[in-house]
């Protein structure tokens, strides 16, 4: 059944989700921040700088006027990069009420706080009806109509059963799961580990390599999240394995791009400054490495990524280091 | 109860259970509904079994063993009225121990009872009635959001629900919101509480209806829910406690039933699908809190015995014990002690604050409505399971707010501190053998105390998330803080918890020293070894 379905945030991965769901049938509102953007959108149906070439359906509109869509839209999808979304969910917040379903497809974590996406919905918004989108989507792909799946996660079945009807389609497996801690650290670790697997590619290490750095990366993410409330499972499903898989092996993933250029000698400044998007593994390497330093946590990646990116260790010296270190069993420090 | 409203809710309650059951068992297999009823049927059978077979007993048996016979050639429709005839017999006994008369004169019979209880006790009539009724009333303090809680009443129907460490919380919150001009709370109180005759004598008038925790059939547990819930539709004022039972270790409690806490949600549903002029629940988040706890040895005592022996209903306690009583309050009234009564600020079914007006309000402080929480393009509805959700994040709400209003009294300071003196002293020994030993040193100075204290008070005063103080405590003089607490620990328990020589303090009953410093958990102390 078609309905309003609100999208916040016109980035790249914003402007894929408004797309799915304008060729699913339901009225979309796509909110910008820039009156130009919104303009050239609803000129074009095209986002030109962040998704050119993808064609909007009729349904989709683009919007400046936050109150509307809030007014207008009971289900509301968030895709704001991290470092601005508590901004926007606290100007949001004021126009949503108790019915409102908010999903959001952000991954990363709140840099200072360590929180989660949607610990900051819930302190901003007196929506209860919340939900997390994530798993390997890449925007562009998605864009092109390519097959792909995704986990939606909440812990209210309402959210679940409302986001998949929205966002199913027949390029588009929407899984359910009522593990948002999973969902969330899963789509934020990953960015961790993409960032190695670009420096691996970089370097032309090869695939036994990758394999390596990704299996040992699921295990932190696995032991790191279930420290945090999070099921081991969800670390083997879309928002872990299948999201790590995807954003490691493509060289679209932005966090796979200042991977590459780590390891071709540029430094964080020089890559960000040249680099349009933001790369939230760059962000999320530092809040995790913040909120782990001290307390019995044993990260050898993200140590070593984070010493990289924000100590200037040479990428050999990163690697060395961590193929030096003690092995065991490969499992130690998990429980299913 | 209004007399018309006691039938009403006899029926009502009756007929929702059964209608709970019926569908239920549409998407049940075949033989559902005599599942239920066999259930019921073997659950009460064998609490009889290992009950004293008195008549009454010896009828009830009847009644079950026929339920059983006619279950086996019964149709259908039979099966259900069974269900309807188990339903109405434990609906008639819970409304059935609801005494109007006595509803009315509960509050002001409970300052009487005591005195008389504790006249009748005390061989030398130290008391006059008098006497303990004014000393009571000066020593139960009331604070927090009292008035903010009396103005609500009009607005909708309250649930308090404090925190719970002793019997007496009930008979103590009882007559606070007597003082407070409430009229008396619905509640049910366990069983439990009545066997001690004298004891319950008072209890009686002041319980509004029993609850038989030994009656475990699931029907039973529906029937009290729904009770809860119609109560609660009526507009009855209720109190329970969330944590089921009294706390065990001491702690604030912090995982909290959610079954009874679920029926205010549904009053509040059912409230607004009947469309009620005043359809609001506020739930009000309140602490007691005593410098010493008169079951502490028994309850700590249960919460470290092996697992496996830690019993749910505890009955033969300090409180079914006349002199352990007596002795309780004449401590209580000649150390001039203050029992606190603390209210937080009420919020909605939720778990948001409420303003003075009774209107919920977001996280930012911005008016909501919370009716659209059970709506759908308006319209209320019941949705089994994201009103279980709800009733998770009320009850976080709940929690949290327990350990903004838990008032630390000195006692819970200062045990605390020598507790950590005794850990800090035997590092890597297991908690239970530490406290079975006594480990290395059997005293401390009173100078380490002293700064322990004083630690531990800076550390309090600067976490994100604290406790209230007591007057006491704020005032930071360290020696009376400690002076007094000591004082408490050799006075009223079996064993001191602590004991002052020359300018020494010996450990004694570590599980009481234990037991008071668990009022500390749940903040974000340095850890023990700093």
């Amino acid at each position: 059944m078609p309905e309003n379905v609100g999208v916040i945030g016109s980035g790249s991965w914003g402007t894929t989700i408004a797309k799915i769901l304008g060729e699913n049938g339901h009225q979309v509102l796509l909110w910008t921040r820039r009156q130009e953007l919104c303009d050239e959108i609803n000129a074009t149906r095209e986002n030109a700088s962040y998704l050119p070439g993808a064609k909007l359906a009729p349904g989709v509109m683009a919007t400046t006027d936050l109150p509307r869509i809030c007014e207008t839209c009971r289900l509301i999808v968030m895709v704001v990069p991290s470092h601005g979304f508590r901004a926007v969910a606290h100007e949001i917040g004021g126009y949503l009420d108790g019915e409102h379903v908010l999903v959001h497809a952000t991954k990363g974590i709140e840099q200072e706080s360590f929180k989660r996406m949607s610990e900051i919905l819930r302190e901003e918004t007196p929506v209860r009806k919340i939900g997390v989108l994530s798993g390997p989507n890449l925007a562009r792909e998605l864009a092109d109509r390519k097959p792909s799946g995704t986990l939606v996660a909440s812990h209210y079945d309402e959210v679940i059963t409302r986001a998949q009807q929205a966002l199913q389609s027949e390029y588009f497996r929407v899984y359910a799961g009522h593990d948002v801690v999973g969902a969330e650290i899963g789509g934020t670790f990953k960015n961790i580990v993409a960032l190695a697997a670009g420096v691996v590619d970089g370097l032309k290490l090869g695939d036994n390599t990758k394999a390596l750095l990704m299996t040992r990366g699921i295990n932190e993410m696995a032991r790191f999240g279930s420290a945090m409330g999070a099921k081991v499972l969800t670390f083997g499903g879309m928002a872990g394995f299948g999201d790590m898989m995807a954003t490691c092996a493509s060289s679209f993933s932005r966090n796979h791009q200042v991977g590459e250029r780590l390891a071709r000698g540029e430094t964080l400044e020089e890559i960000l400054e040249a680099m349009k998007m933001v790369a939230e593994g760059v962000k999320a390497t530092r809040a995790v490495r913040t909120f782990t330093e001290g307390r019995g946590f044993s990260l050898p990646i993200v140590d070593a990524v984070y010493e990289v990116l924000y100590e200037g260790a040479p990428v050999p010296a990163a690697i060395s280091k961590l193929m030096t270190l003690a092995t065991g069993d490969e499992f130690r420090g998990l429980v299913l | 109860m209004r007399p018309e409203d006691r039938e009403r809710i006899q029926v009502e309650v009756t007929q929702r259970v059964v209608a709970r059951y019926v569908e239920m068992s549409m998407n049940q297999p075949e033989g559902f509904m005599q599942t239920v009823v066999n259930d019921t049927v073997y659950h009460e059978m064998r609490r009889l079994d290992r009950a004293t077979h008195n008549r009454k007993a010896k009828h009830t048996i009847g009644y079950y063993q026929d339920v059983r016979h006619k279950l086996l050639s019964g149709s259908d429709a039979d099966q259900r009225r069974l269900l309807e005839g188990m339903a109405r017999r434990f609906v008639a006994e819970v409304v059935g121990n609801f005494d109007e008369r006595v509803y009315r004169l509960s509050t002001t019979m409970i300052p009487t009872g005591l005195g008389v209880l504790l006249n009748a006790m005390s061989p030398k009539r130290l008391l006059s009635l008098d006497h303990f009724r004014s000393s009571l009333a000066n020593q139960i303090s009331i604070q927090g959001a009292t008035s903010q809680v009396r103005g609500l009443l009009d607005r909708g129907t309250l649930v308090v629900v404090p925190t719970h460490s002793s019997n007496l919380d009930s008979i103590i919150l009882g007559y606070a919101v007597y003082l407070m001009g409430i009229p008396p709370l619905v509640y049910g109180a366990g069983l439990n509480l009545f066997t001690n005759p004298l004891v319950s004598f008072f209890m009686r008038n002041l319980g509004a209806y029993r609850v038989d925790r030994y009656k475990t059939a699931p029907v039973y547990k529906e029937v009290l829910k729904e009770y809860a819930t119609c109560a609660s539709e009526m507009g009855y004022h209720q109190l329970f406690f969330p944590g089921g039972t009294r706390s065990r270790s001491g702690q604030v409690e912090q995982r909290l039933k959610k079954g009874l806490m679920g029926t205010s949600l549904r009053a509040f549903i059912a409230n607004h699908i009947a469309d009620k002029a005043r359809p609001n629940i506020y739930i009000v988040p309140c602490t007691l809190s005593y410098k010493l706890v008169l079951e502490a040895e028994t309850l700590i005592g249960d919460h470290l015995s092996e697992s496996g022996k830690a019993r749910f209903i505890i009955d033969d306690d300090e409180f079914s014990r006349p002199k352990r009583l007596l002795n309780f309050f004449s401590n209580l009234l000649s150390l001039n002690d203050e029992i606190i009564v603390r209210f937080g600020q009420p919020m909605d079914v939720f778990g948001n604050p409420v303003d003075e007006r009774g209107e919920s309000l977001d996280p930012q402080g911005r008016p909501l409505d919370a009716r659209t929480y059970i709506s759908r393009d308006g319209v209320p509805y019941f949705d089994d399971q994201r009103d279980m959700e709800y009733t998770n994040e009320l009850s976080h709400s709940i929690a949290g707010a327990y350990l903004r209003e838990n008032v630390l009294m000195n006692t819970n300071v200062v045990a605390r501190a020598l507790f950590t003196l005794l850990r800090r002293a035997n590092p890597g020994v297991d908690l239970y053998r530490l406290m079975h030993t006594g480990g290395r040193s059997s005293s401390f100075t009173m100078a380490e105390l002293h700064t322990e204290t004083e630690h531990l008070l800076t550390a309090l005063k600067k976490l994100p998330v604290r406790p209230q103080l007591t007057a006491l405590l704020q005032r930071g003089d360290i020696q009376e803080i400690v002076n007094d607490a000591l004082t408490h620990f050799s006075i009223y328990h079996t064993q001191p918890a602590a004991t002052r020589r020359g300018d020494h303090v010996f450990h004694q009953d570590r599980k009481l020293l234990y037991y008071y410093s668990n009022r500390l958990e749940g903040y974000d102390l340095p850890s023990v070894d700093r």
